[in-house]
């Protein structure tokens, strides 16, 4: 009975990896990685450059082969022509064929899947109506995402994997695809998506994943992964010493920003009255909630 | 199967759409025949001769250059990559590349012939045009497998400089622009592991019927070197995978 309810659930989870560990010389990316991706929603995957984010995309997309572990899509291997019906893809410094136009680009990649979007769905979706008779290498930067995030989506996949997707995007193109990735989502696609952009991550990501080493350091719902960081950051500058505000009841840590203390507080109101009575003179006041920023950093010192 | 005829569709586009490339593969080799085949013929046969080399002098360069840097410069731009993690067949690729490299090779086959036969006043039966196109564009194989090992083993800078050293050399020493008869006798020597004297002596063996030919022994060869050629592309192809 339980085996018959694992396996149903390993059929339903997009991404499922289990002690999975991939070397590249004497240099270990991914270090007995576990993970699941949650079956819908946006899951972003953090981690400073040199995590194992990329190396895990490519294990699960099988360009890569892991030493040891194992990965499921939907209960099936990666790399086989089956799985890759499931799986659309945008991988990070790709580009496409110069010479060929984004319409031709959208017909032949219809004849790799089974149930492939129509040219004027992804043109609508993706909003491509105004370049897609034009030449690859005539695009800009943001246009060029947009066709590959248009190919990504063409085959109706079930998980979408988006490796840095906005890299080197000016905000309102970065805002365009953040759009399109919202809808996508919506529509009952498991979206992961890697990204240095913690802002990004922190205005999509129904789910994240932080990495660090080739393991995972935390794996919760974005908003308790925000929270993780403490309540709340107080600015202000005092005369007190950084070391007498760390030792303040619920306060987390304390940085230096410019002239100001940055201070991490589990619980804002107590350490701000304890703050007043030791420094009546604090000012310049700002508290604020704590972004995924915080928490990353948070997370990174404490790994 | 339309992932075949839509890969080639693609595959013809991009050619014919980088003119810059396409033009001198296709127009140079029957340029230099017209020179020195027909133009520069002091009465001799050398237009019935350099017909069978330059023949495959023509077939080289699409092969070559369509594969070496083509390869090179997609793979460089994680386009190749891209499609690995897509539901088509791997094989695909190539084999458009090939089919689309096969259609050029035709097209720049046709007018050497047509200038040997109007313009060089070569006469060869219906048969033995047949032949020697068979053999023209059978010479492709070895020469895509080269240009694929090289194209999977650098990248697109060191792939356009190694192919076209590669191609001059098997040109060259191959006997394909100057009869290998006049060369000194440790060229001659050397001549025996160049492919593409091989399959210019098997040209050779089909237009000039006077000249004795060991047929056997070029066909032998051209074979062994085709399969080691192709053991070169699948190690170079595997080895940039695990990468």
């Amino acid at each position: 009975m339980t085996s018959i309810n694992s396996s149903n659930t390993q059929r339903s989870t997009p991404l499922l990896c289990s002690e999975v560990v991939k070397r590249f010389g004497d240099k270990t990316a991914l270090d007995r990685l576990s993970l699941s991706i949650p079956n819908s929603g946006v899951t972003a995957i953090l981690g400073a450059n040199g995590a194992g984010k990329t190396t895990l995309i490519n294990c699960a997309l099988g360009l890569l082969k892991p030493n040891s572990g194992r990965i499921r899509l939907f209960g099936k291997a990666p790399g086989l022509a089956e799985t890759k019906q499931l799986i659309g893809v945008m991988l990070q410094d790709t580009n496409l064929p110069d010479l060929l136009s984004a319409r031709e680009h959208i017909e032949l990649f219809q004849s790799y899947y089974r149930n492939p979007l129509s040219i004027s769905q992804l043109s609508e979706l993706c909003d491509l109506e105004s370049f897609i008779d034009q030449r690859y290498k005539k695009l800009s930067g943001g246009q060029k995402r947009r066709v590959q995030f248009a190919l990504s989506i063409l085959g109706q996949p079930k998980i979408v994997f988006l490796d840095e997707p906005t890299t080197g995007l000016d905000i309102s193109a970065r805002k365009t695809v953040w759009e399109t990735i919202r809808r996508l989502s919506k529509s009952g696609t498991a979206v992961v998506l890697t990204t240095h952009y913690l802002e990004e991550a922190d205005s999509l990501a129904d789910h994240t994943i932080v990495m660090s080493n080739g393991q995972v350091i935390a794996d919760a719902p974005t908003e308790q992964i925000r929270a993780s960081a403490g309540g709340a950051v107080i600015r202000c500058s005092t005369v007190l010493d950084a070391q007498i505000v760390a030792s303040v009841e619920h306060v987390k840590s304390v940085d230096h920003h410019g002239k100001n203390l940055e201070i991490r507080s589990a619980d804002a109101s107590k350490s701000l009255k304890k703050l007043f009575e030791l420094d009546p003179s604090l000012s310049n006041l700002t508290v604020s909630k704590s972004s995924l920023e915080d928490a990353f950093v948070e997370l990174n010192r404490n790994a | 199967m339309s992932i075949l005829a839509k890969e080639t569709g693609a595959e013809i586009l991009k050619a014919v759409r980088a003119p810059e490339f396409i033009l001198p593969t296709i127009f140079m080799p029957s340029l230099f025949y017209t020179i020195f085949g027909v133009v520069l013929n002091k009465g001799g046969n050398s237009a019935v001769y350099l017909l069978a080399t330059y023949g495959v002098f023509a077939v080289m360069g699409p092969a070559i250059f369509g594969f070496g840097t083509g390869v090179a410069s997609e793979r460089e731009r994680g386009w190749l990559e891209l499609k690995r993690a897509l539901p088509s067949p791997s094989y695909s690729y190539i084999l458009a590349k090939l089919l689309t490299t096969l259609m050029f090779t035709a097209i720049a086959l046709m007018p050497i012939y047509l200038i040997a036969g109007f313009g060089g006043n070569v006469e060869l039966a219906r048969g033995d045009w047949f032949s020697l196109f068979a053999i023209h564009l059978c010479a492709t194989i070895p020469f895509v497998l080269i240009g694929v090992a090289l194209g999977f083993s650098l990248n697109s800078g060191g792939a356009v400089a190694l192919s076209n050293i590669v191609f001059l050399s098997l040109a060259i020493l191959g006997g394909l622009w100057f009869p290998v008869f006049l060369f000194p006798e440790f060229m001659q020597t050397l001549a025996n592991f160049m492919p593409s004297f091989h399959l210019a002596e098997l040209a050779l063996s089909i237009v000039d019927t006077s000249k004795e030919c060991a047929i056997g022994y070029h066909t032998l060869t051209i074979f062994v070197m085709t399969l080691g050629f192709l053991a070169l592309a699948i190690f170079a192809w595997l080895r940039q995978r695990s990468l």
